[in-house]
């Protein structure tokens, strides 16, 4: 996030786009609510009737995957209308004359079609966020899991740009990160493109840092993404380490997934459970579970906060980190000889500019947001204050593109995917508690009572739901939270592997799957469901 | 309205001033209660949270979630009307549930049903009828308030102007606001309501106050039992309450108004409706109210029983849709009233006091009390009396000169055992206070009580005064909003203690638990109801000992 | 200016701020005036009147948290007559509930009241009397116990899902002594927008509303400690408190400083954390044997074999035959280590996380 999470409480203007934050993030909701509470008004855009769409001034139920054109025709409002802030465009953007000929034809009517939503809303969702004063952007994967994931987050970044909602307190774009430490996986290096703190591996000035600080040389082109990786099982990756990750049920395309594990030479998984991509591997490494682990996490405001150990491990299990490292030292690599996890970090912070301010000992209270660049430097709470890290703001050209799939006469429902507010993930976690599991037994599919009509379903009857890369059988049930034609389902159950389904393409940049999209057929599933 | 949908009824009230209430009488009066289809339409229309919609639902008398509840007769249950029968009437009306003192203390006893009221003393002789008129006063009396209201068709825009009607706004609009406080100031006005603060202060306070628009609030919600002043007024001289707030308005620059009647006082509600039409439709309200381009509007809304939203902050809240708790202060309403905006609230009698003085004078108006005391007030008597009734005293005037010579005494064969003072909230004063006692505010507070909003109940010597008190703590526990710990639980234990249903019963222990709950309340309690229900109990320990088992040592603590 | 924001407490001056209570100041001042209403993440309530001060010039006490502080005013918080208000004031609400002990585990201020009473010497048994709320032992949803014999209808539970939550699903039936709170239309909790996000049990303070899943391990008897961390979920990153009884992780506790969530969680960060001593955990590392299945196996055989396959791959492959996945739900060190035995082994950049999925 560009802003921290307190600024959610102080926009007077919230547009809310892909993110089903009072399920996904619900703690953040209730910065929302409260900016609500206090005269705030809410734009939302999302395929489906969320909570957050509940509470909002205006709703926009925009058909999965046309968010780019919806964005495209509120920035073309906005210029149209006057409601640009000409001095952060002159005085901290280029581009904008371009832009400003690019949107010429991206006109609400032209959007409305293909959106599924009313000109005269998308209208007003633009005036409303034009006018605003303090404008915020906030998204999730609705934005990102798609084929155009970059060209959506760079469509925000536009409107943002062109009204000024940068840089300061209850403004920016922010993205809300899914995963506790997703954002510190990747500040941390684990990611192709950069070492840590995101130094481009590409510069040659990082290459060398790295060389003399690891004591060998790297490559100086970025690596592969997870997604070529697999894709490249059994040809060119023949053995492969997986911390954490259960692959096979959250990836898309789980059937390719479970081939390309299996085309493997040698699989490692560390986990805390023997799950479905564990029982592929060929070493299971039981890594000690939250609560029983030291260590930091960086949250998606970037603060870096310390996780500490309340029980002892179970059993043998043992922290990641000291895993990775007994296999690095197996394998003759030297530079792994840490006592503890304050002196993995510790060497994070030594390596990586943004922590570089940052020891064990500061982050006890959780108190920096990165950049930390040095000791003293009070933190960052909000980026680009001053200006952007590139230089200028760039404006970016985005046309509307289709979904890689759409729907037909064979697939005729888009089934587009999420979480919900009781199970996180692949469920591994929260489905282990017995009182999560009473008040969310299973997965059902969500489908507007029109369509069950038409299918001739009734509610709670099972249905075998089918893309072009495989099927799952569930029960339906009946809401109008989604448009018909648009149904929903989380990916939480293993005995309800939706990820078979999904896979139809990948963000060309990213390698980001759209898992927010993909076209199915529905039928009653005579034989009900397996016992 | 009775056809329309959820949403053609939501979408009617949304958008106006303070849609909740009407709304929910819109819905029950549709429906023969508050379905949760309907609170749901009105939670979505108006984003208020269902679980707050329920909770208000369940707070207000009148408004029922039980299907057919609005067809349930409801019979005043106040301390008059127990003395004249009500228990019998409701045992007699099928369904029939008690209500609190719905301020027809002076034609008891009235029966409210559908929002239809009727009075009687029995079950086959309710009918409806029009309110009474208040008794003349005794010869040479002069009047400020009532002066007008017995003369034929003073309710009608046509007999108002017919008898003096609009000549207080007349010299008003003709001189300035600042004149308008100036005059009000030399008269010494001082809120009617009970609380007394003075009404010109008040008024300037919020003409000075940032905010816009300014509001003027009239406070209708007669609840105090044995008060019903304000339904004399607006039942039989409306105009002179319409041309007070006019006054208000000219003097704060407030361009919004509103009368929240008690929902008990349904022929109030038509009058009203008809007298605020027509007044827009004359003119007389509206965009030019008062001058070119100087509009002030009036919208009457509807209480729905519950006597904390006399309290003004309740009142306010209760407008807005909210929970009808009692604000904290400050902020004040002069600064922070409905909707956070500058506004005046007064009673019915403060503002229709103001069209007399302006014209008048302020030196007429402060030689209408007796001696040093300057103006009239309002009483509302009734109980053991033998003429109850609304009357118009000099302040000054001797209790007992109202009580014998204006009002005939007591009943034939008794004697006044004792009275109560401010409705129930002064407690009771004796036969003692009585013949020593006049009726202005040092006098009575001399006593331990005070006037309150002029409401005056008589017990001769016939009544258990531990019953009256008993009664009137029911009452007081009945309405505690329940926000305040040392109200909801005090009224309640201090009940208990008068019934004899929990705790000791009487004597020096029932004394002592009695007095340290009473002092808790009077000294912590958030308003005016929990700081003034022990003076109740307070006043029976001190005068009425002999009630309670106690035989108090030593000289009276008064 | 802000040299003249002084007023007296208990006869010494005292700064304050523009805005502030007595009560907030006081606070600050580390005098700590009895409330039974007050949170401090909630606006002013005014409800208990515990709280109330005497105030040179006011005859009545006030409610120190809903008055702000004048210049020159004089307070004085502890008075004869305001600790005798408060002794009967407390002895009238304990007489509002039966006399039940609960234990402190049920949330985090489950037994403030009972410590107040005990601070300020208050008998139980005096203004016998009717009880007030009414339990809802049928709500047998698996996380929030609605235990109202034991409510003294502060509102802090309805004010945090209005105030705070933004769900507003708490309410209250009724007035006076007769308040019952209760969620949207009076039934149970699953029917109303409750989210089960916990906070109305860790602000209720008297053990009326109960945390279930901690509960279940009211019966071990060590003595409950907490240990500050993040919750293991999204990113938001809240701070947590878990309490342990010994080796056994009890339970979940928001903690009211956390900087990213100031005392809220979610029914997951509260509630579901069972995982962690589940009987499913992997307890010692696999190895696949040659019938191809997973057998327990020791630390060195297990790491060797992990090693040992890597190496191979590379020898067989080329360095660029191996690849790490890190996880974004283990810590900062474990992506680390992760990368950098990546990078060491391959001089490659084979690695990601799966922020892609």
């Amino acid at each position: 996030m560009s802003n921290p999470l307190e600024d959610m409480e102080l926009p007077d203007v919230i547009f809310c786009i892909g993110t089903n934050m009072t399920e996904c993030h619900p703690v953040a909701a209730t910065r929302l609510k409260r900016a609500m509470a206090n005269g705030a008004v809410m734009v939302v855009a999302d395929p489906r009737r969320i909570r957050l769409a509940e509470i909002a001034d205006l709703y926009l139920p925009i058909r999965v995957g046309s968010d780019a054109a919806l964005l495209l025709a509120m920035a073309h409002v906005i210029e149209r209308e006057g409601l640009v802030d000409e001095a952060f465009i002159a005085g901290r953007t280029e581009g904008y004359e371009a832009f400003r000929e690019h949107l010429r034809p991206f006109s609400p009517e032209w959007a409305a079609p293909i959106c599924q939503v009313p000109a005269a809303d998308i209208e007003r969702a633009a005036l409303l966020f034009g006018r605003a004063d303090k404008g915020a952007i906030y998204y999730t994967l609705g934005i990102t899991e798609h084929i155009t994931g970059v060209g959506n987050v760079q469509c925000l970044g536009n409107l943002a740009l062109m009204t000024g909602n940068v840089g300061r307190p209850g403004t920016g774009i922010n993205p809300m990160r899914g995963q506790n430490n997703i954002q510190g996986a990747g500040d941390s290096g684990a990611i192709p493109a950069n070492y840590p703190g995101f130094q481009p591996v590409v510069d040659p000035k990082n290459a060398a840092k790295f060389e003399r600080l690891y004591g060998r040389s790297f490559d100086p082109e970025v690596g592969l993404t997870k997604v070529k990786a697999l894709e490249l099982a059994g040809r060119q990756i023949h053995a492969m380490i997986i911390d954490g990750e259960n692959t096979v049920v959250s990836d898309p395309d789980a059937h390719h997934c479970r081939r390309a594990l299996e085309a493997l030479d040698h699989l490692v998984v560390m986990d805390i459970f023997l799950t479905e991509t564990a029982q592929l591997a060929d070493v299971v490494l039981p890594a000690t579970s939250w609560g029983e682990t030291d260590g930091t996490c960086t949250n998606t405001e970037r603060r870096v906060q310390r996780l500490r150990a309340a029980v002892p491990p179970v059993g043998e299990a043992r922290p990641d980190w000291w895993i990775a490292a007994e296999i690095a030292k197996r394998a003759g690599l030297a530079g792994f000889d840490w006592k503890d996890a304050s002196d993995v970090f510790n060497e994070l912070c030594s390596v990586s500019p943004i922590y570089h301010g940052l020891d064990w000992e500061r982050v006890a209270e959780g108190r920096y947001q990165w950049p930390v660049p040095e000791k003293g430097h009070p933190g960052t709470p909000r980026l680009h204050e001053d200006g952007f890290v590139n230089g200028r703001g760039q404006f970016k050209l985005i046309a509307y593109q289709d979904p890689a799939e759409v729907v037909d006469d064979e697939y005729p429902f888009w089934l587009t995917t999420g979480r919900r507010l009781t199970s996180y993930h692949t469920h591994t976690q929260t489905g282990r508690s017995e009182a999560i599991r009473e008040v969310l037994p299973e997965e059902r599919l969500e489908v507007h009572p029109e369509d069950l009509q038409r299918l001739g379903v009734k509610d709670g009857d099972a249905v075998r739901m089918t893309s072009r890369r495989g099927d799952v059988t569930l029960r339906v049930k009946a809401t109008e939270r989604s448009r018909p034609g648009t149904v929903f389902c989380s990916f939480a159950f293993s005995n309800v592997p939706v990820n078979l389904l999904t896979g139809s393409g990948y963000d060309p940049i990213t390698d980001t799957a759209e898992l927010k999209v993909c076209p199915v057929r529905i039928e009653r599933e005579e034989a009900g469901l397996p016992a | 309205m009775s056809h329309q949908s959820p949403e053609d009824l939501v979408g009617h009230w949304k958008g106006a001033e303070a849609p909740l209430l009407p709304l929910l009488h819109a819905f029950q009066e549709r429906d023969g209660y508050i379905r949760e289809q309907a609170l749901e339409a009105i939670s979505q229309g108006l984003r208020i949270p269902l679980a707050d919609l329920f909770a208000q639902v369940s707070f207000y008398h009148h408004l029922t979630l039980e299907p057919d509840g609005w067809d349930a007769p409801r019979v005043c249950d106040g301390p008059v009307c127990r003395q004249k029968g009500s228990k019998a009437l409701l045992n007699a009306l099928p369904g029939a549930r008690p209500m609190a003192c719905s301020g027809r203390c002076d034609d008891p006893i009235p029966v409210l049903r559908r929002g239809q009221l009727t009075v009687g003393l029995e079950a086959g002789g309710l009918q409806t009828r029009s309110s009474p008129l208040p008794p003349p006063p005794p010869d040479g009396v002069r009047e400020c308030v009532f002066a007008k209201i017995r003369e034929p068709d003073r309710a009608t825009l046509k007999g108002y102007r017919g008898t003096g009607g609009f000549r207080g706004l007349a010299w008003a609009l003709e001189a300035d606001p600042d004149a308008l406080l100036e005059r009000l100031d030399q008269s010494g006005l001082r809120g009617r309501g009970g609380a007394g603060f003075p009404t010109a202060a008040k008024w300037r306070a919020v003409r000075d106050a940032e905010g816009d628009p300014k509001v003027i609030v009239c406070n209708a919600d007669e609840g105090e039992p044995g008060c019903f002043k304000d339904r004399a007024l607006l039942d039989h001289d409306p105009w002179a309450v319409i041309e007070g707030m006019l006054c208000a308005a000219f003097a704060t620059g407030a361009s919004l108004g509103f009368i929240y009647l008690r929902y008990e006082y349904p022929e109030t509600y038509g009058l009203l409706e008809a007298v605020l039409e027509e007044a827009h439709r004359e003119g007389i309200l509206g965009e030019d109210a008062l001058g070119p381009g100087r509009a002030f509007h009036i919208h009457l809304r509807r209480g729905a029983g519950a006597y904390i939203c006399g309290e003004e902050t309740a009142l306010l809240n209760s407008l807005e849709g909210k929970h009808p708790f009692p604000r904290n202060r400050p902020p004040y309403p002069v600064t922070h009233g409905y909707r956070d905006k500058p506004t005046a609230v007064n009673n019915v009698e403060t503002l229709a006091s103001v069209p007399p003085i302006l014209h008048e004078g302020a030196e007429w108006y402060r030689g209408l009390g007796c001696g040093e005391h300057s103006g009239t007030k309002l009483i509302s008597l009734s109980g053991d009396i033998r003429r109850p009734g609304n009357y118009e005293v000099p302040l000054g005037l001797p209790l007992a000169t109202l009580l014998e010579d204006w009002a005939g005494g007591p009943p034939e064969g008794r004697r006044i055992q004792a009275v109560t003072m401010a409705g129930l909230s002064g407690g009771f004063l004796d036969a003692r206070d009585i013949a020593e006692v006049t009726l202005d505010d040092p006098s009575i507070r001399a006593r331990g009580s005070f006037l309150g909003a002029g409401g005056i109940i008589v017990y001769d010597d016939s009544r258990s005064m531990r019953d009256a008190a008993t009664d009137a703590m029911s009452f007081f526990a009945d309405e505690s909003c329940g926000k305040c710990f040392p109200c909801r639980i005090g009224t309640r234990r201090l009940l208990e203690r008068l019934e004899g249903s929990a705790g000791p019963t009487a004597g020096a222990e029932w004394v002592d638990e009695v007095k340290s709950i009473g002092e808790v309340m009077q000294q912590t309690s958030a308003c005016g109801l929990g700081q003034a229900a022990p003076l109740v109990t307070e006043s029976l320990i001190r005068r009425f000992s002999e009630d309670v088992g106690w035989k108090h040592e030593g000289a009276d603590p008064s | 200016m802000t040299t003249e924001n002084v007023f007296e407490l208990d006869g010494r001056p005292l700064r304050f701020e523009d805005g502030e209570t007595i009560f907030e100041a006081a606070r600050r001042a580390g005098t700590a005036i009895p409330s039974l209403c007050y949170d401090p993440r909630l606006n002013a309530f005014g409800g208990c009147r515990m709280c109330v001060v005497q105030v040179e010039g006011i005859a009545k006490p006030v409610a120190s948290c809903t008055t702000k502080i004048t210049r020159d005013m004089v307070v004085k918080t502890t008075t004869p007559k305001v600790e005798r208000l408060r002794k009967t004031l407390l002895e009238m609400v304990l007489s509002e509930n039966p006399d039940r002990q609960v234990s402190a585990d049920r949330g985090l201020a489950a037994s403030e009241m009972n410590d107040l009473a005990q601070r300020l010497g208050v008998r139980r048994g005096r203004f016998a009397g009717a009880t007030s709320g009414k339990s809802r032992p049928e709500d047998d949803n698996p996380f929030i116990l609605r235990d109202y014999d034991l409510c003294i209808s502060c509102y802090r539970c309805v004010r945090v899902c209005a105030e705070r939550e933004g769900d507003y699903a708490l309410g209250v039936k009724g007035r006076g002594f007769a308040t019952q709170i209760t969620a949207g239309f009076d039934r149970a909790l699953g029917d109303s927008t409750c989210t089960y996000c916990g906070q109305c049990v860790q602000t209720c303070p008297t053990g009326a509303l109960g945390d279930k899943q901690i509960m279940r391990f009211e019966s071990l008897s060590a003595a409950p400690e907490t240990t500050r961390t993040i919750c293991p979920y999204c990113g938001v990153g809240c701070s947590v408190d878990l309490v342990t009884k010994g080796d056994r992780l009890v339970g979940v506790r928001p903690a009211m400083d956390g900087p990213a969530n100031k005392g809220a969680l979610c029914v997951k960060g509260q509630f579901a954390y069972d995982f962690v001593q589940h009987a499913d955990r992997l307890k010692t590392p696999l190895v696949r044997n040659e019938a191809g299945e997973l057998t327990p196996a020791s630390w060195d055989e297990a790491l060797d074999r992990a090693a040992r396959g890597l190496t191979e791959s590379i020898a067989k492959h080329g360095r660029k035959s191996v690849y790490g996945v890190a996880s974004g739900r283990a810590p900062n060190e474990a992506a680390y280590a992760m990368q950098k035995l990546m990078r060491m082994l391959s001089g490659a950049h084979y690695i990601d996380n799966c922020s892609r999925a």
